[in-house]
């Protein structure tokens, strides 16, 4: 089978074509979107695990490159992993019936007393477009909160976001009720006035600089 | 309370809409092509917005009695603040002090909830930065304000800050919501301290002979998202 649509959806994910409809990117106007081309290559036969692999995953890994670089932006990042959604909804069917295996299962938040949502919902969608199943939990999560979605994913990782000194430090107590109803519970930290050293100090297992960083990390665990 | 302590304003979208250069430079626009969504999105959102009517803010003045740099406290009414060293400093000086509160309205914080919601994450993202730059500006416009009666009367404003910002803990916005009771912005606490509607500010301005207006220490602090760092000193 040769592999000119992954490599299609590939170049749609990395700039964020949708579908058809979508007029941007202008040179690829009027052309399918990362929506149709997926329905397209499951139809062919493609495996749904090239897909996920090859195009999806691989996309996603290459754009949260070029923002870890500077070479592209939140607006950018936000339009690839739309088109990357929509391509992953033509896979769900497959992710339910076990064909396709998620690399496990990510329960991530913002802190409680924090609303910031962008670093985290960045962190999200790239670590769902690198093959993990993420529950999202918002903005201003509360510790109890984290406890009970731990409950009903015991596997999952937990990620923490905070934007501001003064709600990181709420970090601590999630993660000590963390620590005592599941001690083997990996739990990455993140957000812009974390350091390694604060993760540490506060007996986080990560810290992702960036999102691109927290992929890294994960996939670490996963393989 | 004297009457000329407490001033309250209200603004139409079309007073305090962030302008199309400022919202660029906040979304790093200029960075993308020119027939990108979000610059589309934006040059057609901005015309629905201008019916937008519920930009509100007020401020109230305020005696100091207490301002201990050295311990990072301010006092005033009996109720104590804990501003924190940093922004202890920058009240040097301040005889009043101004507690506002500020916010862009409900309606942007929605239409962001519903972008999200449907999972159209670009465009919550620049509705939340439209709102987050618009009430950056109403309550640029009060602090103008506060500024120019004070000059009137020989005193100068110090900069404006903010609970959550310069390690002043964001759980002290209870005791400064409770020093502002009738403000009519209708913005409401969380019990986690936080502002609702999303799109709001709260803090303190000092007032006095010798209060200076500072610009904000970025330089010392390592948060290069924080909105601050995109204003421009008065």
């Amino acid at each position: 089978m040769n592999t000119q649509l992954i490599e299609q959806i590939f170049t749609c994910v990395e700039f964020g074509k949708i579908n058809e409809a979508s007029p941007y990117p202008a040179t690829m106007k009027g052309q399918p979107g990362s929506d149709e081309l997926t329905k397209l290559a499951l139809e062919q036969g493609y495996d749904p695990n090239v897909i996920l692999y090859d195009a999806l995953i691989a996309s996603m890994n290459k754009v949260g490159q070029k923002f870890s670089e500077n070479k592209i932006f939140v607006p950018q990042m936000l339009l690839s992993a739309k088109s990357m959604s929509a391509a992953m909804a033509h896979l769900k069917p497959y992710f339910s019936s076990g064909a396709v295996k998620r690399k496990g299962t990510f329960i991530v938040g913002t802190v409680f007393g924090d609303l910031h949502d962008i670093g985290k919902n960045l962190l999200s969608m790239m670590v769902e477009g690198a093959g993990w199943e993420v529950v999202d939990l918002g903005v201003d999560v509360k510790t109890e909160k984290f406890i009970e979605t731990l409950k009903l994913y015991p596997d999952a990782v937990v990620g923490i976001s905070a934007l501001l000194t003064t709600t990181m430090v709420n970090i601590p107590q999630v993660i000590t009720a963390i620590r005592e109803v599941s001690p083997a519970t990996k739990v990455i930290v993140g957000g812009a006035p974390l350091s390694a050293d604060f993760a540490k100090s506060v007996g986080a297992d990560g810290y992702g600089r960036d999102p691109q960083e927290g992929v890294q990390w994960l996939d670490k665990l996963a393989s | 309370m004297p009457e000329s302590s407490y001033s309250s304003f209200s603004y139409s979208f079309k007073e305090v809409k962030p302008a199309k250069e400022d919202l660029d430079d906040f979304l790093q626009l200029h960075l993308v092509e020119e027939d990108h969504p979000a610059l589309l999105f934006i040059e057609n959102t901005l015309p629905e917005l201008q019916q937008l009517a519920n930009i509100r803010g007020s401020y109230r003045i305020m005696d100091v009695e207490v301002l201990n740099i050295a311990d990072g406290i301010l006092i005033v009414e009996g109720k104590t603040l804990h501003i924190g060293i940093q922004v202890a400093g920058y009240l040097k000086g301040s005889e009043q002090i101004a507690v506002f509160v500020a916010t862009a309205g409900p309606e942007l914080t929605d239409m962001a909830d519903h972008f999200s919601a449907d999972g159209e994450l670009l465009e919550a993202y620049l509705i939340d930065a439209i709102g987050s730059l618009t009430v950056e500006k109403a309550m640029d416009n009060i602090q103008e304000s506060l500024e120019l009666s004070s000059k009137e009367e020989g005193l100068s404003c110090t900069n404006r800050y903010s609970p959550g910002y310069c390690n002043w803990p964001l759980v002290d916005q209870h005791t400064l919501f409770s020093l502002i009771p009738d403000q009519t912005s209708g913005v409401i606490l969380t019990e986690s301290a936080l502002m609702l509607p999303r799109k709001s500010v709260s803090g303190v301005i000092g007032i006095g002979k010798k209060a200076r207006h500072r610009d904000y220490g970025c330089a010392t602090c390592n948060n290069q998202t924080c909105i601050y760092r995109k204003i421009l000193s008065a």
